[in-house]
């Protein structure tokens, strides 16, 4: 895959918990243009181990002399936003993947209806510059705790004016999921990203009211899950590969020096997909790509966030 | 280097032909002495220099009587360009993309400069230049994908990915092997591919889909596509078939070598940036079977090659009458001498 | 036809079914597509609102407007003719919401007049119901000179613009709501096979 070498222009703490990092190409050169919704997979290496996490590109897609990507710092981090959080300093250099979009904007909507749950919000701070240069109508629902910790209120405030709604859940206010989405003019098109009790709700909310799977869209990008260790041998590569707690199958299987696909890294895009030829125990799904059926098979597995409920796996790598 | 561009016609009197130079870069497709319809993908990649794989659009000899066909096909029939309403991000995405590998890569014939948004394009060639402002339809004379697409060899169609699936929401088609844009404009991955035989049964298509829906930007993919057509018509489109198809009934052992042609498609599929849709261009290089013999290696394969086609590929590829003859006129070229895997001309 | 190949542009079409989760659901049919509305009443009378268009007439004559009337509790609309009825859709459409389900029964011409309408307001033909009743006749499209031949029943047919034999392929475009016509003696002229009917 070709990466970008990008240098860190900027950081910015923009709550207790989320920072702002700006990236420019190290020459001065313009970024590739990308579409809103977009994401880059950013390479880190430390502690003797690369990581490689997602991150959504915010600003307007239209201004390529800076990418900006911001990261809250999770409780339970395996390290990748703890180690953006503590570790990355203006100046230093890091390997980016171009853009890629898992979460684009329905070109043929006539309406879009955007909710966000915390840094969920990051998606939409460019499907909003794409939207409002295409002159498409809009509404933006954004609920966070407080509008103490809630990132970029007042930018959004200004760049969307009466589109964005605001919700506090601290201050009391909440938003009306069943009465915003009964009615919704034809052709109207729903995106969540947040916490996931709130994207099942408004998956759960619009089907139940009878909207169409394809005006439903949702990104939900998993942090591979902390579980217990297990090996997995590689069949066509003939090695065996300890896949430790903190670590996830894709991870290890880099780390060893197998090359092996990957986009997403967030068990959204099926890139990475592996066939599983020996499993001891069952495998610990945790993609949203395979279909219940092939997950029930055992004969296909996502490294990326997925992993062995055995000792031992033996794929097809 | 600059590139001597011939004087020649795609239709009527047919004075089209290839240089000893344009035989030896022609993308022959077979590999192996047997052919099945499979994915074939790759990287679309730089290649050798002088080769079709060099640059991301292959500019050659017959470049500038090929946008002149264009022309003269899109003048009788304006049905050969259609773009729906939410394809302009992609169009503009097209322009950029082939404008900034033209220049970059022809600079002797193609020159872009841009001062923000204001770009001035000059393509010599073809003796145009036109200054405009990126993004604003009304500053070029034509919609951007129309504009640009009639400079460039080949056709485009820009698909749009929404749904888990790819729809073919614009196209500039001038060039093609057998298939209407205006019939199949709008359609879905699944629905286009609909007449393509047995290959659906094997699942390639939804492979092949899979593939695409993940394609990255700077990370283009190419592969090759054949068929055989009689006279170098680049215009084989169906709504002109009244006037080509009877070409068919032309061959016979005397003609044929110079008649048939092998024609080849170097398909590559780009992903845009500001639309995410991807543009799959389709190349087509045409060559007289008498040229394919050139090289005895490609004589040989190519006999062997249609000796083994499945009658379906045969009939599907429009080539069952001539077809016999074909693979008889051939075969005097073919002593039986194993050729080992590969595409190569020596 | 070799069996087993099926094309895919072909649509399939299947017996209208009650969605289980809508806010309201707009019936359309003409002809003897009012069977397949009572069989949808059979069903059950759904909790959400109904509307009934109804089209009296059209290739075969059925007419089941009565029995509608006594079936359909309310938000019938009975017409003469399709063209009457996609015009009181147009009017319809843009006061409804999402969580509307569209079901439509009759030929097939019928069926993609209602979702070339209901596409203009941003319903997907794969979000339609639809049921095939009435003829099987197609809509052809001469892919030489683009004009529309309807109520095809043959294999082979003069196209009403140019003229031209056509033979109609089993390639189907849902943009166009018709099905690939090439001229079938192209390669040899005069020479046509049998025409038989095999879209009554």
């Amino acid at each position: 895959m070709n990466m970008i070498d990008v240098k860190v222009a900027a950081i910015k703490q923009v709550t207790p918990l989320i920072k702002h990092f700006t990236f420019v190409k190290e020459d001065g050169s313009e970024l590739p243009s990308f579409s809103g919704g977009s994401h880059i997979v950013v390479a880190l290496d430390a502690d003797g181990r690369t990581y490689r996490n997602p991150y959504s590109l915010m600003g307007s897609p239209t201004e390529t002399d800076a990418y900006h990507i911001s990261v809250r710092r999770q409780e339970n981090s395996r390290g990748g936003s703890a180690f953006m959080h503590e570790n990355v300093s203006v100046g230093m250099t890091l390997k980016i993947t171009h853009p890629v979009n898992l979460f684009t904007l329905a070109k043929m909507a006539h309406k879009h209806i955007l909710i966000a749950g915390g840094i969920g919000i990051t998606p939409f701070m460019s499907q909003i510059e794409d939207l409002k240069r295409l002159g498409v109508e809009y509404e933006l629902h954004y609920a966070f705790r407080s509008y103490a910790q809630a990132a970029f209120v007042d930018e959004l405030k200004k760049s969307c004016g009466s589109s964005l709604y605001c919700y506090g859940d601290s201050d009391g206010e909440r938003l009306d999921m069943q009465g915003l989405l009964s009615w919704q003019p034809l052709g109207t098109h729903v995106y969540v990203c947040g916490p996931s009790p709130m994207v099942v709700s408004v998956i759960e909310t619009a089907r139940n009211l009878g909207w169409p799977e394809h005006s439903i869209h949702n990104e939900q990008f998993l942090s591979p899950p902390v579980g217990e260790p297990f090996k997995v041998q590689l069949a066509k590569s003939e090695i065996e590969v300890e896949v430790p707690a903190e670590m996830s199958m894709l991870e290890a299987i880099e780390a060893a020096g197998v090359k092996a696909e990957y986009l997403c890294r967030g068990g959204v895009c099926g890139r990475c997909e592996l066939g599983v030829l020996e499993h001891d125990g069952g495998l610990e799904h945790h993609d949203h790509f395979l279909t219940e059926s092939e997950k029930a098979s055992c004969r296909k597995i996502m490294p990326c966030v997925s992993r062995s409920k055995g000792k031992r796996l033996l794929l097809d790598l | 280097m600059a590139l001597n561009f011939k004087q020649e016609t795609f239709r009527d009197d047919y004075s089209y032909s290839n240089s000893a130079h344009a035989i030896r870069r022609f993308p022959f497709p077979f590999a192996e002495d047997q052919y099945m319809y499979s994915v074939n993908i790759e990287p679309h990649t730089k290649g050798e220099p002088g080769s079709v794989y060099e640059f991301p659009f292959d500019i050659d000899e017959h470049y500038v009587a090929e946008c002149l066909d264009k022309e003269i096909t899109l003048m009788q029939d304006p049905g050969r360009y259609h773009a729906l309403p939410h394809m302009m991000d992609a169009q503009w995405d097209f322009l950029e993309l082939t404008m900034t590998a033209l220049a970059n890569d022809y600079p002797e014939h193609f020159s872009l400069s841009r001062n923000g948004q204001t770009w001035t394009w000059d393509n010599k060639p073809l003796g145009v230049c036109d200054t405009f402002t990126f993004g604003d339809s009304s500053t070029l004379v034509r919609e951007p994908f129309d504009y640009i697409g009639r400079q460039v060899q080949g056709d485009f169609v820009l698909l749009d990915q929404r749904d888990g699936t790819l729809y073919a929401d614009a196209g500039i088609v001038t060039s093609q092997a057998d298939w209407s844009l205006a019939f199949n404009v709008g359609m879905s991955w699944k629905e286009w591919h609909g007449p393509v035989p047995r290959a659906t049964e094997i699942g390639v298509m939804d492979r092949a889909l899979k593939y695409l829906l993940n394609l990255q930007l700077a990370n283009p993919v190419r592969r090759l596509n054949w068929t055989m057509t009689v006279n170098p018509r680049l215009d084989t489109s169906p709504e002109n078939y009244p006037y080509w198809g009877g070409d068919r009934n032309k061959v016979n052992t005397d003609n044929v070598g110079d008649l048939v042609n092998l024609r080849v498609e170097l398909q590559s599929l780009f992903r845009l940036p500001r639309s995410n849709a991807i543009v799959f261009s389709i190349r087509c290089y045409l060559m007289s079977l008498k040229d394919v013999t050139s090289y005895p290696r490609w004589a040989k394969r190519l006999h062997r090659v249609q000796k083994t086609m499945h009658p379906d590929l045969i009939e599907y590829k429009g080539m069952t009458k001539f077809h016999p003859i074909v693979v008889d006129w051939l075969s005097k070229f073919d002593d039986g001498a194993e050729l080992g895997i590969g595409t190569h001309p020596e | 036809m070799e069996r087993g190949y099926w094309i895919k542009s072909k649509p399939v079409y299947t017996s209208l079914v009650w969605h289980e989760k809508a806010t309201s659901h707009l019936v359309l049919a003409t002809g003897i597509g009012g069977m397949a509305v009572l069989k949808l009443f059979q069903q059950m009378h759904p909790r959400q609102p109904v509307t009934v268009l109804y089209a009296r007439y059209a290739q075969m004559d059925a007419d089941y407007s009565e029995t509608l009337k006594k079936v359909v509790p309310e938000n019938l609309y009975i017409f003469k003719f399709e063209e009457a009825l996609l015009a009181s859709l147009k009017e319809i459409l843009p006061d409804t919401r999402m969580g509307l389900r569209l079901y439509v029964a009759g030929s097939e011409g019928f069926i993609w007049d209602v979702a070339g309408v209901a596409k203009q307001f941003g319903i997907d033909d794969a979000e339609i119901m639809k049921e095939l009743t009435d003829t099987l006749a197609r809509s052809v499209y001469c892919v030489h000179c683009k004009s529309v031949t309807r109520n095809v029943t043959t294999n082979i047919v003069p196209c009403c613009g140019c003229e031209r034999m056509l033979f109609v392929r089993d390639h189907f475009s849902r943009n166009l709501g018709a099905y690939m016509g090439l001229m079938v003696d192209a390669e040899s002229p005069g020479e046509l096979p049998a025409i038989e009917e095999i879209y009554p």
